[in-house]
Order: structure tokens, then C-alpha cells, then sequence
């Protein structure tokens, strides 16, 4: 009997000659931002089978995320230069900031594109979707590992060591809840229904939250520091994954609480990028075992397993489209895949 | 992923004004071939051209519930995953830390991520001391002694500001608190770069280093030297006379004189009649000596009499120009086991020098932070040594800052080498014994508050039954 597998046909590829930490799509699925390890931000734009590049800013010692305006024209990207660059999508930059004299690790735009939230240290800045300065909040209580808004942009969490926190966004009020748990949190990631907060910690567990009660609930096991949490479009998996294994939680039915949880076995080593497809549900994970896995929807089976890459893969990013997948590589190089087949 | 493509690291530590930004500084711009990057937590006058510094924010992840054994440094998980991702840009990575920092979770980090592991080799810890003031600074605060404990690494740096005597004493002090790291004299931090760089210290394949005279039991006494002598008068001499002076100390005699008020009860002294003048003899003598300052001790006042006896002298050496009148009625070889080293006092008989001499691990536990080292050739048993290591980790993990050992385990041809920070263990069969070499268990303990019976009777327990 023949195994279903899937088919990722090669829609372009280009090297950027640095290691890609982040990739962002712009909405309408034809182009990219690309953040470096050693600084350079790239603009790439796919025509039909080909990928085409440019360098459009630079942070000293290290770009750290980049992020695409949702429905807008706008990316934003940050580094260990402490500054925080506004491009259009052309590429040209629009605006520059320096939140702090630390590292700005993160950023972040809201669900309806109007507002950008950036991290630095301990301290959340929020802005303007032009860069304007909207709102410094108080430093927390320790440096902030992630940012994530929820879906409707109201509420935007952040993760550091000793729990999360959630500002409320509503001018001039920022009101704050704080979802407490002892362990250095990596992760922050709200479901797209806007029912859960959930974070991957450095001592093996995953913890979420139901954000209409506030009961919490803990997941254990892991072989590692779990610092990858990505929920499906739908809200009905979170993915997550330590060391080699990736665990897929349902949310489905009862919840995850009390049911066993998938476990997708294939890597051999490390998991280092994984994303879901924003509609459909496959999850696509890159190992330092260089392998690339899509995982069938809600099942621990193979669609495909294949080596797509010339080094070790460190990021990747569904199109908004849900048709193209970006594969990002320590060793610079940029590619594109279309899912076309399901045999 | 291959050992060899590991980051190695060095982890700097070293009390304010130690040294440690003038190492920084020599090490980046000596020609070496690396390519360094640093992570800074303070921010000093590092300011080489083309070298990668970045700042970190000291910063305090207590894993496992807050277990201190278990806390590892945020500021640096973070910036080292940020690094890997430069590391064409690099191949070595140091880690100065602030002169408050404790060590602990700076060397946990890169054993309680296994990630990490797997990216980073932790090559050493390098402590610099600044020789000046490390006796103040280790009875007022506690990270200059852990900082010293933990190393494997110390540079008694700043050598040039103290005499040769106080050298002695610091150096024999730091030993007692650490008895396995190397230890290097240096002025302005000058020292050859690879004995702070690819120290290897946490390699299990590199044979560790053990100072023998480390291992020996405690003596009261630390130093032992024979001397052949007629019969006659002589006089015993201790403390710098004036006159006499040979070195420029003057300006340090204030800080001298400081440290010996707490010797008013005057310095053990045995005189013990040796049957030879030799080592063998020395070592003959040890056991007498240690009777003999078990004894009540005699006190014994500048220009008073002594002879070779059984007994324990408490003389008043401790001040400058001290002399005793050492009669010997019969010619022969005599040993004089003295309780600090005699270059402290400048102990010495005139006319005369030893034709043989010992020095003995330092028994100063002032600080609480000692080594204890374990010494034995019967094999152990492998489950019964798991055991109690796993006992130990648990409930001494806290106190116990490094240990290491190289272990014979019995049926077994290859040597069990382990080493480990706090409750972190890393342990593995390595090298075969040489074939017809005495095999020997060789443990040290590093850490606050060690019960040395505590631990040979844990030890004990584990060798096997023949």
C-alpha cells in the first residue's frame, strides 16, 4: 500500500549570507522580510519560480525579530543595537527608534496592524503603526522573553522569568493582569480564539492559562527547555517542542487536560523552527538534524520528510495564503516551497 | 554534534580591583588567532578594535522550584543562543562577570540546558586575585571565596604590591580553600595565554591535575626541615630584623604586622631528633611531630630556651627580630615541624640550613570554604558509589561548589572520571589504566562547611568487597 505523503515543489531560492533568525511574509504572500544574526535586514520578493533580494537595513552585532504589519504595507525589525527600524514595503525605512540603550529583542504588531509593541530588557514600549510613541510601561519585573498580542489587538502578553503579563491596550488605560508561575518563561502564545495563553519554560514544561477564569494548567515531561509554542489557525493544537520531540496538544472536545497528547516522532535532533499552516492545519518542523517534516493534521504521520536544505534550517514561516512555505537557513539561504500534492 | 565543534568558554570571575578587566584587556589584544567574542556584565575599558563585546545584565533563573542548585544565569542563556547564530564571527567566547557575581550559576548554565551542552564546552573558570587584599576580602564577604572555590584558574595577581612572605601564606590559603585549581603569580595580570585559555578543566579526556601534597591528611603543622647539627648553642631567629633587612617590604610592614595579632599565643614548634637528615627521614618524623603538637604546648617568650624534646613549643615568634637559644647536646640530625611555613616568620637557625625540607597542606578554615581530598587504591563497587554520589548531590549538592575524581571501579579497566558543579554531574569511562600502574581513587570535594569524616566514611562505604 502506498504511505499518503505530501509534495513541497521549490518556488525559489536565494543566499543571503547570514544566518536567518526571523522571517515575516507581507499579507499578500509574494514577499519577505528577512532578519540576520549578523545584522542585515533583507527584503526578498518571489515572481513566479524565482526569489529575488536586498539588503535594506543593518543592525550592529545582530538583527533579533522582525515583524510584518497585518494587512498593511509596513515591516518592523529590531536588534542588539537597541534600535527598532520601520520600513515600507518596498523597503525603504520609514522610521527609526531606540527604545532603551539594551538589546530590543522583540516586536510585535497587533492583530489589526494599527499598533507595534517592541521589548528591550525589561521594558515594553508601545507604538504608533508609524513609529510614533504611544506608551512605555513600567520595566518588569525581569527581561522579557516574548511579546504576543491577541487576536482582536487588545491585549498584548509578555513573557519573562517568573510568569507572563497581559496589558490591557486601551488608551489612556493599561490595565495589567499578571499570570504568575515560577519558572523562566520563553514562550508566549495566545490562541487565536482568544480562550488561551500558553508559554513553553526553560525547565521542561508547557503552562497555560484559560484567560475567562484564569485556572492554569501544567505540562510536564519534556526532555528540555521548551521555547517553541505554536498554536493552528483553528485554536484546536498547540505545538510544542524541546529538544527533538514535538508534542501536539488538543484542544479540541475536553481539552488537553486529561488526554494524551500526539507525539511526532521523526528528528533526530534538536527541533529549531516549526509553524502552522494558518489554514489547513499541517505543521511543518526543521531539525538540526537538518530534516524537514510535514505532520498531516491532527495525526502523528509523515506527509513528507525530506532534506531541503544546505545547512542546518533555523526558521520557517507559512505564507498568509497557506500555500508557500519559507525555509530560512543558518547558512544564509533563503527558499521557498509550495505545498501542491497531497498523494 | 562532534565535541570538537564546540564553543569553548571561559568564565572570568574576580573581586572588584582584582585584575580582571586588565586580563581581559591583555588576552583580546594578544596575538593569538582567535577570533573572541565577550560578554561583558560590567562595563569596563574593554575598548579593542574588531572585538565583539557585548553587555549583559546579570541576571538570576532559579529552575526547579527555586532549588539553588538549580539556578542558572537568564542574561546569559539568552546571549549565548543570540551568539550562536554569529558563530562564523567567533570561535572562543569569555564571560566577565561582575566582582559580585557568584559562580555557581554562571557554570550551571551551561550544564542545565541540554542544549547548551551540546553547543558550548565550558573550558575553565578563571579567578583573578588581587593578592593585596584578599585576606580582608575573604573575611568580610562571601563571593570572594566562592569565587576562589570555584576555580580552576587563580592568578594571584598584583604580587608585586605584597612580600614574598604574605605571598606564601595567601597562596597556601587560597590551597587550603581550593586545592585543585592551578594557581599562577602575576603582576598586572601578565600571564601566558594558554593557561587561561583551552584550560580543558571540564574535559573528562584531559587527566586531571591534582596537587599531590593537596592530598595528604592535615598536619598541624607546614612545614618540616632536617638539619644536621653539632653539638652546641645556636640561635633560632623568626621576624625581620631591621638591620638585617634583604628585600624592600618597608612599605607593607603595616599590613604585615596586622596579620599576625592573632598569633599572640605564640607558633607550634616541635624539635624532634631525626635518625637521618634526609627525606626518609623527614617522613620518619611525622608521626612523632604530630604527637608531639597534640601535647600541651609550653610557651616559650623571646630569648628563651629550647631543646629537642618530645613536646610542643608555642614560641613568640611573631614580631620583628624574635630569637631563641636552641641548645643540642648531642650531634645528629634534627627536624624543626613548624606550624606556618618559615618564610612567613623567616624562621631560620643561625648558621645553619635544613639539608632537607617539607611542606604540608595548609589547615586554615577560617572561611568555612575548604578541599577536601580523598586518596585510596582499593576499587569500588560502581552501584554503591552511585549511591552515595547521588545521596551526596542531594543532600550536600548546596555546599559542594566542584568536585572531581578519577575512580577505579572494580572488574572495570577503564578509569571513571567525573567532575561537578553543585547538583550538575558529568561522569564517563575514559582511558584504560595503564597496564602495571598502581590504580588509585582520587576524589576532591570543594565547598562550604565539608565534613571530611563525613565524606571517607561515605567514600568507604563504596569500595568493594574484595
Amino acid at each position: 500500500m502506498k504511505q499518503p505523503g505530501a509534495i513541497l515543489e521549490p518556488r525559489g531560492r536565494v543566499i543571503l549570507e547570514d544566518y536567518i533568525v526571523d522571517i515575516a511574509w507581507a499579507p499578500d504572500s509574494s514577499r519577505l522580510a528577512v532578519a540576520g544574526g549578523e545584522g542585515k535586514v533583507f527584503l526578498a520578493t518571489r515572481e513566479k519560480d524565482r526569489l529575488d533580494s536586498k539588503i535594506v537595513g543593518d543592525h550592529g552585532l545582530g538583527a533579533l525579530a522582525i515583524a510584518w504589519q497585518p494587512g498593511g504595507e509596513r515591516f518592523a525589525s529590531s536588534g542588539q543595537d537597541s534600535r527598532l527600524l520601520l520600513f515600507d514595503g518596498t523597503g525603504n525605512r520609514v522610521a527609526e527608534r531606540r527604545p532603551s540603550m539594551t538589546a530590543t529583542a522583540c516586536v510585535a504588531w497587533s492583530g489589526d496592524g494599527q499598533r507595534l509593541s517592541s521589548a528591550a530588557g525589561k521594558q515594553i514600549s508601545l507604538w504608533t503603526s508609524e513609529l510614533e510613541p504611544v506608551h512605555v510601561f513600567e520595566p518588569q519585573a525581569a527581561t522579557i522573553t516574548a511579546l504576543a498580542w491577541d487576536k482582536s489587538g487588545r491585549d498584548l502578553a509578555a513573557s519573562m522569568n517568573g510568569g507572563l503579563v497581559v496589558h490591557r491596550i486601551d488608551p489612556p488605560r493599561f490595565a495589567v493582569r499578571y499570570y504568575k508561575w515560577s519558572a523562566p518563561c520563553l514562550t508566549a502564545a495566545f490562541s487565536p480564539n482568544g480562550k488561551f495563553l500558553a508559554t513553553g519554560t526553560q525547565d521542561g514544561s508547557v503552562h497555560f492559562w484559560y484567560l475567562a477564569t484564569g485556572r492554569d494548567s501544567q505540562m510536564r515531561g519534556y526532555p528540555g527547555k521548551v521555547d517553541s509554542t505554536v498554536w493552528s489557525g483553528d485554536s484546536r493544537y498547540l505545538a510544542t517542542a524541546a529538544d527533538d520531540q514535538v508534542v501536539v496538544w488538543d484542544f479540541g472536545g475536553k481539552g488537553p487536560e486529561g488526554s494524551r497528547p500526539l507525539q511526532l516522532r521523526g528528528h533526530t535532533d534538536r527541533i529549531e523552527c516549526m509553524a502552522f499552516q494558518p489554514k489547513g492545519n499541517f505543521l511543518v518542523t526543521g531539525g538540526r538534524d537538518w530534516r524537514i517534516s510535514l505532520w498531516f493534521p491532527g495525526k502523528s504521520t509523515l506527509a513528507l520528510d525530506a532534506q531541503l536544505t544546505d545547512s542546518e534550517p533555523s526558521c520557517l514561516r507559512w505564507s498568509p495564503d497557506g500555500r508557500f512555505i519559507a525555509l530560512g537557513e543558518q547558512r544564509g539561504s533563503l527558499s521557498i516551497f509550495e505545498l501542491v500534492r497531497i498523494v | 554534534m562532534a565535541t570538537t565543534d564546540r564553543v569553548p568558554v571561559t568564565v572570568l570571575t574576580g573581586f572588584l580591583g582584582s585584575g580582571k578587566t586588565t586580563l581581559l584587556n591583555r588576552i583580546l589584544s594578544e596575538n593569538h588567532g582567535k577570533r573572541i567574542a565577550v560578554i561583558e556584565n560590567e562595563f569596563g575599558e574593554v575598548g579593542v578594535d574588531h572585538q565583539l563585546v557585548i553587555g549583559a545584565e546579570e541576571e538570576i533563573f532559579e529552575t526547579n522550584n527555586g532549588c539553588i542548585c538549580c539556578t542558572v544565569r537568564g542574561d546569559l542563556l539568552r546571549i549565548l543562543g543570540q551568539l550562536l547564530k554569529r558563530r562564523d564571527k567567533f570561535d572562543y567566547i569569555i564571560v566577565e562577570t561582575t566582582g559580585m557575581a557568584d559562580p555557581g550559576p554562571v557554570a550551571q548554565t551551561f550544564f542545565l540546558d541540554d542544549d547548551f551542552k551540546k553547543q558550548f564546552l565550558l573550558d575553565a573558570i578563571v579567578t583573578v586575585v588581587d593578592s593585596r587584599h584578599i585576606e580582608k576580602h575573604l573575611q568580610e564577604m562571601k563571593e570572594p571565596g566562592e569565587q576562589v572555590a570555584f576555580a580552576d584558574v587563580i592568578l594571584l595577581n598584583k604580587t608585586d604590591l605584597v612580600s614574598e612572605a604574605e605571598l606564601e601564606r595567601i597562596e597556601r590559603r587560597i590551597r587550603s580553600m581550593n586545592g585543585t585549581a592551578r594557581i599562577f603569580r602575576t603582576r598586572n595580570a601578565d600571564v601566558q595565554i594558554d593557561r587561561v585559555l583551552d584550560v580543558g578543566a571540564f574535559d573528562l579526556q584531559r587527566a586531571l591535575a591534582v596537587d599531590a601534597s593537596f592530598l595528604e591528611p592535615e598536619y598541624p603543622f607546614e612545614w618540616a626541615g632536617a638539619y644536621l647539627l653539632p653539638a652546641g648553642r645556636f640561635t633560632l631567629r623568626s621576624g625581620h630584623e631591621p638591620h638585617a633587612h634583604q628585600h624592600d617590604h618597608h612599605d607593607h610592614e603595616h599590613a604585615h604586622d596586622d596579620h599576625h595579632h592573632h598569633h599572640a599565643g605564640g607558633l607550634g614548634l616541635a624539635i624532634i631528633p631525626l635518625a637521618a637528615a634526609t627525606d626518609d627521614g623527614l617522613a620518619g618524623a611525622i608521626e612523632p611531630a604530630v604527637r608531639a603538637f597534640a601535647e600541651d604546648p609550653q610557651s616559650v617568650e623571646c630569648g628563651g630556651h629550647l631543646v629537642p624534646h618530645a613536646g610542643l613549643y608555642h614560641i613568640d615568634a611573631g614580631h620583628e627580630g624574635s630569637h631563641f637559644d636552641l641548645e643540642i647536646a648531642r650531634a645528629g640530625a634534627y627536624a624543626l615541624f613548624f606550624e606556618h611555613a618559615p618564610a612567613e616568620f623567616d624562621l631560620r637557625i643561625e648558621g645553619a640550613k635544613p639539608v632537607a625540607s617539607r611542606t604540608f597542606a595548609s589547615h586554615h578554615h577560617d572561611n568555612e570554604i575548604s578541599s577536601i581530598g580523598i586518596s585510596d587504591p582499593r576499587p569500588l563497587d560502581p552501584q554503591k558509589l552511585n549511591d552515595w554520589l547521588s545521596y551526596l548531590l542531594k543532600s550536600r549538592g548546596a555546599d559542594i561548589f566542584r568536585m572531581k575524581g578519577v575512580l577505579s571501579l572494580k572488574g572495570e579497566e577503564r578509569r571513571y572520571v567525573f567532575h561537578g558543579v553543585h547538583m550538575m554531574f558529568d561522569g564517563q569511562l575514559e582511558r584504560p589504566w595503564p597496564a602495571g600502574a598502581t590504580r588509585q581513587n582520587t576524589l576532591v570535594f570543594i565547598g562550604r562547611k565539608l565534613d571530611r569524616e563525613e565524606l571517607e566514611a561515605g567514600f568507604h562505604g563504596c569500595i568493594a568487597s574484595p
